[in-house]
């Protein structure tokens, strides 16, 4: 007890409470944000607009469509409709979407527009324990049975279940005669789905059409596309009407399916349903808010991701800082090296991420060495402590000036990049390093410039990752764990790295 | 490649062999006994100095204070008299901002390096004490004014000008661990270890010299002066210790170093006082400081006076 209670306890308990909280937020936002690890993750979101239109004829009109059920296949990311004047009602459970309006004289067009991404594989089978009932056709004559009798036996000859057997024959690129004979001149996938279903049926094999959307690129008002769904022991197998391939292909997305209609409008004449799809890629990130909203995670409202894109941006370059000064703890405590100010370091590596690291780099020490020159310079005029400075603080700007001015007109980028450099951060460093080697010696100012640029890039390789970046950003509650290791890492007492080297003499002849 | 799991067998033999790392230092020493508050009494050294007279330690005179930049020019009229002296800033460190005047004469300031200096250098010199250009935090500073120390003969070939000090390591009251910090050409005069100053660790029960090291290097004599240092003996180190033994009545620190110096007329003095002395009075001595803490802790009486605190320590082992 006495051991919890102490405040390395705490802390650890602290730093525990924070990581599953983290955890658990990270998952959250995976899950229902969609947010990625990835900065660069890209979500392809199709965008599908069912457009109703029909001739009312006065009588109060009522259009219901079928929308898409969707359980594995696709996530939702918005559902809209646009129907001016009409009262919508959503159906959730059998998938319907309802439109009423009081009756009305010119054409009417409204739409269902529904968002959707993520597309998963599945087998796009239903189970069904009761078989539906059948009735087998009766036949015209007996001509019509021994053709319907033939085609069967030319499709046995094939492999593959019945409905497979049957539908790769009806596609055959040439038709045997039987089948020619068979089939209508003019061939819609209606008619041909029709077929099929008829001619299962003379097997007492259940089958219905499926109607829904190919999800493919420029597809401007088309009819729904079909399939075939058949019943095969216990359960129904969609199948496509073209190539009898089974399984839900990736990209359809059922609208109807089994006894229901896809369009029912009453109130109204020559209706039709046709569909437009468009796909668009949007960064998952900015996917997030949409979803959420959808979802209606209240909770988005209250985060940094629900700001504008100003705010966000300047908040995206502070959440970096947690993870810079950890570093920077690290470093000292635990590696044991010494700079020139607590976060000169991180300052520096915060300016070398907007100037580039070379360019940052090159131009920084650029401006330390003028500005020791200019100070040194300053000694011999023995100014008193402020005033002198400021002196320096005033050159240092007058150098980024020149500097910046200069790198432009020579169009070299290196230099123009001096304006960058926090002016204060710099002009005491210049102060500090002067004054180290007036005092210890030139090796000891050159040893505290190295360490502290060191330190520096270390900093910068660190949180220069886009990656790093990105996920502090994303998931800003690691704030919490990093703020806990930080505190935890004020109890610790063990040996510095940089000890081993200094203490190492109090052990060797032991 | 895997050098650094080295890290490991070090840190467990350095715990065994009882050093004390600096996170350590600060966390379980510094931050337990010694109350913040307390700090400014031996931040600053004039108030260290008022303290240890009013009870009888010695320390060197103090000739006079220069607190407003308004009274720099008034330097001649305060040391008017007095054929050397020091000017130190009140909350300095490491002995940064110590000018020693060895020769004044006619407004002529000569250094202990033997540099010749004019007034206004050496007005230059107190403004920037006063501006906080040596004090810790950088905040505005007093100038202290105070006698030179002349050092004994006994230390006269130990140093490269500068003046040879005994730093003592009081642990709650009790001396636990001593060396002297010498001089040398590298370190500019300075006794500050790693600047290149040579440390001799001492027995804390003698005085006797343990061993010497310069740059972490055992040495045996002086790189300067060629003196051998593994004869050095510092006499009256009953009062050195004394001093440091007080010095936790003075202050209240749990956990001080006392800097003493050996005056050739008035014995050993108190130079000043610091609440976070250093780590490399271990590599002086050779060992670490956990064990002599952790003797102090487990087997010495509380309670005791200073002096009975010293002879305590000299008579156990």
């Amino acid at each position: 007890m006495k051991k919890i209670l102490s405040v390395r306890g705490l802390l650890t308990l602290f730093l525990l409470l924070t990581t599953i909280f983290a955890v658990w937020a990270t998952y959250y936002k995976i899950t229902v944000w969609g947010f990625s690890f990835k900065p660069t993750e890209k979500s392809d979101v199709w965008t599908i607009d069912a457009h109703v239109s029909f001739q009312p004829t006065g009588e109060p009109i009522e259009v219901s469509l079928s929308t898409p059920s969707i359980a594995k296949e696709y996530k939702i990311l918005s559902e809209d409709t646009v129907a001016k004047g009409y009262e919508v009602q959503k159906d959730d459970k059998n998938h319907r979407i309802t439109m009423r309006s009081k009756g009305r004289k010119n054409k009417q067009n409204v739409y269902y527009r529904i968002m959707i991404y993520d597309n998963e594989d599945v087998t796009g089978k239903v189970w069904e324990k009761t078989p539906p009932k059948i009735k087998k056709p009766a036949f015209n004559d007996e001509l019509q049975e021994a053709m319907i009798n033939e085609i069967w036996t030319l499709a046995d000859a094939k492999e593959g279940s019945a409905a497979r057997r049957i539908i790769e024959l009806l596609n055959e690129e040439e038709l045997a005669p039987q089948v020619d004979a068979f089939l209508p001149v003019k061939k819609s996938p209606k008619i041909m789905a029709d077929k099929i279903i008829y001619l299962l049926s003379v097997k007492g094999i259940p089958a219905r059409i499926v109607r829904g959307v190919k999800l493919a690129e420029k597809k401007h008002s088309s009819r729904a596309d079909l399939m075939l769904e058949v019943y095969e022991g216990s359960k129904w197998k969609i199948y496509d009407i073209e190539t009898g391939e089974d399984g839900l292909p990736k990209n359809f997305v059922i609208f109807q399916r089994g006894g229901v209609s896809l369009l029912d409008v009453s109130g109204g004449v020559n209706s039709e349903v046709k569909f437009a799809v468009a796909k668009s890629v949007i960064s998952s990130f900015k996917m997030a808010g949409r979803r959420a909203k959808y979802e209606n995670s209240r909770l988005f409202n209250w985060t940094i991701y629900d700001l504008p894109s100003l705010e966000q941006n300047a908040l995206k370059w502070l959440m970096i800082f947690p993870l810079g000064i950890l570093l920077v703890v690290l470093l000292r405590n635990v590696v044991g090296i010494s700079t020139m100010g607590t976060f000169t370091p991180m300052l520096i590596a915060m300016s070398l991420i907007k100037t580039g690291f070379w360019a940052g780099f090159i131009c920084f020490s650029v401006i330390v060495m003028l500005g020791l020159l200019i100070r040194t310079l300053l000694t011999r005029l023995n100014l008193l402590l402020v005033p002198r400075i400021s002196a320096v603080v005033i050159f240092v700007i007058i150098i980024m000036q020149v500097l910046t001015v200069f790198g432009y007109q020579a169009d070299w980028r290196v230099i123009a990049s001096a304006a960058f450099f926090p002016i204060i951060i710099t002009a005491w460093i210049i102060e500090r390093a002067c004054i180290t080697w007036e005092e210890d010696g030139a090796r000891n100012a050159i040893k505290q410039i190295v360490n502290t640029l060191f330190v520096a890039v270390v900093t910068y390789l660190v949180v220069s990752s886009s990656y790093i970046r990105h996920i502090m950003f994303a998931f800003n509650e690691w704030n919490f764990v990093i703020l806990a290791i930080v505190m935890l890492l004020g109890t610790y007492t063990g040996y510095r790295l940089t000890e081993i080297k200094r203490f190492a003499a109090l052990v060797k002849d032991k | 490649m895997f050098e650094w799991l080295h890290y490991f067998s070090y840190a467990r033999k350095f715990h065994q062999a009882g050093v004390l790392g600096m996170n350590a230092r600060n966390y379980k020493i510094i931050a337990h006994y010694n109350k913040r508050s307390l700090y400014p009494l031996v931040d600053d050294k004039v108030k260290t100095k008022q303290l240890a007279n009013s009870i009888d330690i010695n320390t060197p005179h103090m000739i006079g204070v220069i607190e407003h930049q308004y009274e720099v020019i008034d330097l001649p009229k305060i040391v008017r008299g007095h054929k050397e002296f020091v000017v130190k800033p009140a909350h300095g460190s490491q002995g940064k901002g110590v000018l020693v005047i060895k020769k004044y004469q006619d407004g002529h300031y000569t250094t202990a390096s033997g540099k010749e200096l004019r007034f206004r250098e050496v007005y230059q010199h107190v403004s920037n004490i006063l501006s906080g250009l040596y004090s810790l935090g950088g905040q505005y500073d007093v100038a202290l004014v105070e006698e030179l120390v002349h050092f004994s003969d006994v230390f006269k070939d130990y140093s490269f000008q500068g003046i040879p000090d005994v730093r003592v390591i009081v642990y709650k009251g009790y001396p636990a661990l001593a060396m002297m910090r010498l001089a040398t050409k590298e370190s500019g005069g300075r006794a500050n270890l790693h600047q290149g100053a040579v440390g001799v660790g001492l027995d804390i029960r003698t005085g006797n010299t343990l061993q010497a090291v310069c740059h972490n290097q055992p040495i045996t004599h002086h790189p300067d002066t060629g003196a051998d240092l593994m004869g050095l003996k510092v006499p009256f180190w009953r009062e050195h210790l004394l001093i440091g033994a007080q010095a936790y009545e003075l202050t209240g620190l749990g956990y001080l170093g006392a800097d003493i110096v050996l005056d050739k007329d008035r014995g050993p003095m108190m130079l000043e006082l610091n609440a976070r002395p250093g780590l490399a009075i271990q590599i002086a001595n050779g060992r670490g400081l956990i064990n002599a803490i952790k003797k102090i802790d487990k087997d010495y009486p509380k309670n005791l006076s200073a002096e009975e605190r010293v002879d305590y320590v000299l008579n156990h082992d």
